[in-house]
């Protein structure tokens, strides 16, 4: 004889049954004790009823939990709590690429790519027109820090990543920058650079 | 014709710009529209729309279910109360994932029935508290009976806290809060196979724990 299955007990326990479930649990004795032990189970079970809280309770929990909620940012929402740290690395890297792009349109440094890009197109007129004074940026000690790290990033690259968002944009700024202003500007990067170089040593996993 | 209005599209031309429509949080007289007739999905989309006061009413709603849960599985009414708190907050932080395939009631069980079993996998084992004490007899009740009662009803929770994780769980979810063995199994993320095996374990067990005078 095959005896009732646990998920069938429950269901003869529970009182769905089909008719042949029935039929076995009422001619086995085996299947029908264990039917019984489950229902007296399922009684005592039943008879514990959770303390009710007072009527007080509920108000004061749903406040509890509106303020909790209030302290949090609204669900979904793009997580801006970190992103701030992002900040000076994409401003510091910007600022590089289009330094660098910028004495290097200018100056035409030999080994550089060539530049075909609607800012170098802008800026190739420009050039030409502007007299070559003297202490011309590409001259300047200062600015070849600036253009040592710029030296292998591609014009098509740098506008692939969104650094060059307006083409010819970024020409025009540099070539206004007055001496104290570039010196400022070496003075931060290096900085930058020198921290950079403190957080990460070198070799130091080889 | 303006410079504007020379770039318009012409008729039957497809404009390279793309129309979003965001709902809006107020109804054209400038008023937020009420939320106490919308149903649970009609309130977490007002909710990620920015209502914050839409969650309040999923909380009014469905609180006394999830701290009844809580207190099954934690058996004190303070630690009920701060894990029905932490339900709702976790609820809160993961509504964008409220897909609506289940009803949101069982996914708040299952949220819960998550909080409730981490809790008490992070806490050692409690003594007996003034919770499980007998209560005191209502007025007009005989106090023997309702001592007795009181005891019973001890026993019953001590014995059920003894159940393996799984089997506590499906009792608690379909004696205290009468789910559906379906419904049970999209909240544990099992099968109903699996759920009516539990729960067949979950009362032998029971009645073992019982019967032992150890409880």
């Amino acid at each position: 004889m095959t005896h009732l299955s646990p998920d069938e007990l429950v269901d003869v326990a529970e009182g769905r049954m089909d008719p042949a479930q029935a039929t076995h649990a009422a001619s086995c004795d085996r299947c029908r004790a264990q039917v019984e032990s489950m229902r007296e189970a399922l009684r005592l079970v039943e008879s514990d009823r959770a303390p009710e809280p007072s009527p007080l309770f509920w108000p004061l929990l749903a406040a509890r939990i509106g303020e909790a909620v209030r302290g949090e940012r609204r669900p979904g929402a793009f997580a801006w709590t970190w992103a701030w740290r992002l900040v000076p690395i994409g401003a510091l890297a910007v600022l590089v690429t289009a330094v660098g792009i910028g004495i290097s349109t200018r100056s035409g440094r030999p080994g550089g790519r060539p530049v075909t890009t609607a800012a170098a197109r802008d800026a190739a007129p420009r050039q030409a027109a502007e007299p070559a004074a003297a202490g011309e940026p590409a001259d300047d000690p200062s600015w070849l820090l600036v253009s040592d790290l710029s030296a292998d990033i591609s014009v098509e690259d740098t506008e692939a990543s969104g650094a060059l968002t307006r083409p010819g944009g970024v020409d025009p700024a540099l070539w206004q920058l007055s001496d104290a202003e570039r010196s400022e500007l070496t003075r931060i990067l290096r900085e930058e650079l020198t921290r950079g170089e403190t957080a990460v040593p070198r070799g130091s996993g080889a | 014709m303006s410079t504007r209005a020379a770039r318009w599209p012409a008729a039957g031309m497809r404009p390279d710009w793309t129309l979003i429509v965001v709902p809006s949080t107020q109804d054209e007289s400038g008023c937020t529209p009420p939320l106490a007739g919308l149903d649970d999905r009609a309130l977490v989309a007002a909710c990620l729309g920015g209502r914050v006061d839409a969650f309040d009413l999923i909380v009014e709603r469905h609180q006394r279910a999830v701290y009844q849960l809580c207190f099954r599985f934690a058996r004190r009414h303070e630690d009920a109360a701060d894990l029905t708190q932490d339900v709702f907050l976790r609820a809160y932080r993961g509504l964008r994932r409220f897909r609506g395939d289940s009803a949101f009631a069982t996914w708040l069980y299952r949220i819960g029935v998550n909080v409730c079993l981490n809790h008490l996998s992070a806490r050692r084992p409690r003594q007996t508290s003034l919770d499980d004490a007998p209560p005191m007899a209502a007025a007009g009740e005989d106090p023997a009976v309702s001592i007795a009662a009181g005891r019973q009803s001890a026993r019953v929770r001590a014995a059920v806290a003894r159940l393996p994780r799984k089997q506590r769980a499906t009792l608690i979810l379909r004696v205290y809060h009468d789910l559906s063995h379906q419904e049970i199994a999209s909240t544990l993320g099992t099968s109903v196979g699996a759920v009516k095996a539990n729960f067949f374990h979950a009362l032998a067990n029971l009645k073992k724990l019982l019967a032992e005078e150890v409880i």
